[in-house]
């Protein structure tokens, strides 16, 4: 080929590429239209699930244990509304992430999402999520609010305004395993000092059974479980300004406390995520464990459990002659404050569906948590799970804030899960701990 | 104005005579890389530069109304003076030096062992080369669960020959970095091989026919002649293996999460919590600059020792 035709078929090809880079990129530069601010979101006139019909929803979930229910109940949703609605699974730290790069970018790719107790003040203050306050004003006659638990409103409450909607209620809960504790012929501990005692007498490392299992891997799983305990022996992690204060003597001495029980805990604890913690008391080398109550369905579960029939619970053990108070948390269920108004209306339509009383027991038969009183009263439900009322005693005396539902958690969360892990495995004392947990904090507030 | 055939020259005719001598010259191959020139430059260059811009200002990702204020080289004053950017750095040169040395030896000894052309050892060549071709977050996570202190394979071995794990080699202090190379060694040692197989390849016969002629003794012929002779291409693998080292990150994040503690909290790694969990850009884009320039400063006395050699 001459060079003439050489010089005008390179810049045809040229010429073609650079077309194709461009139509390539096009869709990216149209942004997706604005949604309006909440305040003026016009009420959609119809109120039932007519609003749905057509539309595409995405939910970002937990991988926690009422994803089972999710599976279960979205296709009848669907059938119901005419909508589609797709669900993301994720981790605790990538659902946690993939929402804040969705809410921070304004790309509106999820408009449900569960929203972690603790998430309530960032979110709210980020005006990440809808307040559903004109939703539930509207909607009052039908939404039953008397039903729903008080504690169980801290699920996505933020400076009165409700940022999130209850979705599962969990009550933290002492979980033990009855034939371990007979054959060493202890009661079930009703205070934390009978716990460590408890705990001593039931390892036996030799024959590879321990007292308890506990979360120790440095994150949000060795913060969340270092709090529950401070909420037990009755500290707290915030001082009376609302400002963090880790590093008080009472939180060093529960910190000492909490380093004692992992001497009887397996030796991967300090390693332990929520799903280790749950297999080392599912096989039934460990005999106690606290945890969340939505787990104990799935104790009576052949297919996941080796301990059918031999695990109870008990309210969660509190300093001797402290009053009792019980940790509450677990999640609520969000709009996206981008997602268009139609996403909108028809993600409160689900919102609705979901929480409705009759709705509510099919999400606790498929393994979901309960929000409503009258949920967990249902002569139904109690039958097929006896531990109901002392979960709803539990939810009564419940308190939904000793994880600070404040905008700086992940902060204090990022510094414990740390340092706690670092005093855990021996690299730094309580005291330095909390010490550098407290100047990581306050280098980093805002 | 006149043109070379003495004609009075507008502007237009201006403008038609360098589009002529674009098209003529050397315009069609300037025009066939422009593609790939944009598409470097907006891949790679402009988030460079964004990065150079942002470590000068104070940005928190997640803020609502997006404040970008100007503190010059703040970042970088904090960084020298923060104990955990300081511990990270000793943290990643300590793995660099582990996994670069012993990958180094043992890449040398496998490419001697197998330098032959028997059927035998070019299969087991074959086999070497499977670990490079996984991800590394896969191998992280597959190492985890050997490395698991209640159900890993590697701890319940350990016990049977006696040697308690405690809480795992994972999480304790003094075993977390030694295990961690240890992945790193399983699978990129593998690649120091078939650099070492190239570069014995490719050495002259004539020196060993010499050497043996003269009596020396494999040692000899090996520490004498094959070694010198080897220096570029170690100098190469060198290179290359401690550059990737330095930017580790996958293995850290799917085995320890930087723990136990801090101990294996290598300089990527601590950039990753300061920019995705504080969302603190400025200070991890300063971060991030600080390690490009150690690797670029080892690059280049890297290449400078081995442009040395090759005089």
């Amino acid at each position: 080929m001459n060079s003439k035709r050489w010089r005008k078929l390179s810049f045809l090809f040229v010429g073609v590429m650079i077309l194709g880079l461009v139509s390539c990129t096009a869709p990216a530069a149209v942004a997706p239209p604005a949604a309006p601010a909440a305040g003026e979101a016009a009420p959609v006139a119809a109120v039932g699930l007519e609003v749905c019909k057509g539309q595409n929803l995405v939910l970002a979930s937990m991988t926690d244990q009422y994803i089972a229910a999710f599976r279960a109940l979205i296709p009848k949703f669907e059938e119901a509304s005419g909508a589609t609605v797709t669900m993301d699974e994720l981790g605790y730290v990538d659902l946690y992430q993939k929402l804040i790069a969705d809410f921070v970018g304004h790309t509106a790719n999820y408009d449900l999402m569960t929203v972690d107790i603790v998430w309530s003040g960032e979110f709210g203050q980020n005006k990440y999520t809808l307040p559903l306050d004109t939703f539930m004003e509207r909607d009052q006659a039908e939404l039953q609010l008397d039903d729903i638990l008080p504690v169980a409103w801290t699920l996505g409450e933020w400076q009165g305004a409700h940022v999130a909607y209850p979705l599962a209620g969990y009550a933290n809960v002492l979980n033990y395993n009855k034939d371990l504790l007979a054959q060493a012929g202890i009661e079930p501990p009703k205070t934390q000092e009978e716990l460590l005692a408890a705990a001593e007498k039931l390892t036996d490392a030799a024959k590879g059974t321990f007292g308890i299992a506990l979360l120790g891997a440095k994150g949000s799983a060795v913060a969340q479980d270092y709090m529950s305990w401070v909420q037990q022996h009755g500290g707290s992690i915030l001082d009376d300004n609302g400002k963090a204060a880790l590093n008080t003597p009472e939180n060093v001495e529960i910190l000492k406390f909490f380093g004692e029980l992992f001497k009887y805990a397996p030796p991967g604890a300090t390693d332990y995520w929520w799903d280790q913690r749950e297999t080392a008391f599912r096989t039934g080398n460990v005999a106690m464990m606290e945890g969340w109550s939505i787990a104990r369905a799935g104790y009576e579960n052949p297919d996941l459990s080796s301990i059918v029939g031999k695990a109870d619970l008990t309210s969660a053990p509190v300093k001797a002659g402290m009053e009792p108070q019980y940790g509450f948390g677990g999640w609520g269920i969000g709009i996206n404050a981008d997602s268009t108004p139609e996403e909108q209306a028809c993600a409160w339509q689900f919102i609705k569906w979901l929480s409705s009383p009759e709705i509510q027991k099919d999400w606790l038969r498929n393994d979901g948590a309960p929000i409503r009183r009258s949920t967990m009263t249902d002569p139904e439900i109690v039958a097929a799970y006896p531990w109901m009322p002392l979960l709803l005693e539990s939810f009564e005396k419940g308190d939904g804030d000793y994880r600070p539902r404040i905008p700086q958690y992940s902060l204090i969360q990022d510094a414990l899960g740390t340092h706690v892990n670092a005093f855990l495995v021996g690299q730094e004392t309580a005291e330095q701990a909390l010490e550098a947990a407290q100047k990581q904090v306050d280098d980093n507030w805002q | 104005m006149v043109n070379s055939s003495n004609q009075p020259t507008t502007k237009r005719r201006h403008w038609v005579a360098s589009v002529r001598r674009i098209y003529r010259g050397d315009g069609p191959y300037w025009a066939m890389l422009l593609p790939l020139l944009v598409f470097v430059v907006v891949v790679a260059i402009y988030p460079l530069l964004f990065s150079f811009r942002i470590s000068l200002f104070k940005y928190r990702l997640t803020d609502p109304d997006q404040v970008q204020t100007f503190i010059g080289l703040s970042n970088y004053l904090r960084a020298f003076l923060d104990p955990a950017v300081l511990n990270a750095i000793k943290v990643t040169l300590v793995y660099v030096a582990g996994t670069v040395i012993v990958e180094l030896v043992l890449g040398l000894g496998l490419a001697s062992l197998l330098a032959s052309e028997m059927r035998m050892t070019r299969t087991i060549r074959a086999f070497l080369l499977i670990p490079m071709a996984l991800p590394p977050l896969v191998v992280g996570l597959v190492w985890k669960s050997l490395y698991n202190a209640d159900f890993g394979v590697i701890p319940y071995y350990l016990k049977q020959i006696g040697i308690g794990v405690g809480r795992g080699p994972l999480a304790e202090l003094g075993w977390a970095m030694p295990a961690v190379i240890l992945i790193d060694v399983w699978q990129w040692a593998p690649l120091m091989m078939i650099i070492f197989l190239a570069g014995l390849k490719s050495l002259p016969v004539e020196p060993y026919e010499a050497a043996y002629a003269d009596g020396a003794t494999r040692w000899d012929r090996f520490a004498f002649i094959t070694l010198p002779l080897l220096k570029p291409t170690i100098l190469l693998a060198l290179l290359l293996r401690t550059m990737q080292s330095f930017k580790v990150f996958d293995t850290i994040y799917a085995t320890t999460g930087g723990g136990p503690g801090s101990v294996t909290t290598v300089l990527n790694f601590h950039i990753y919590t300061v920019g995705m969990t504080f969302f603190d850009m400025g200070y991890a884009a300063a971060l991030a600059n600080i390690l490009m320039v150690i690797i670029a400063v080892l690059s280049i006395v890297y290449i400078m020792l081995l442009e040395r050699q090759q005089l």
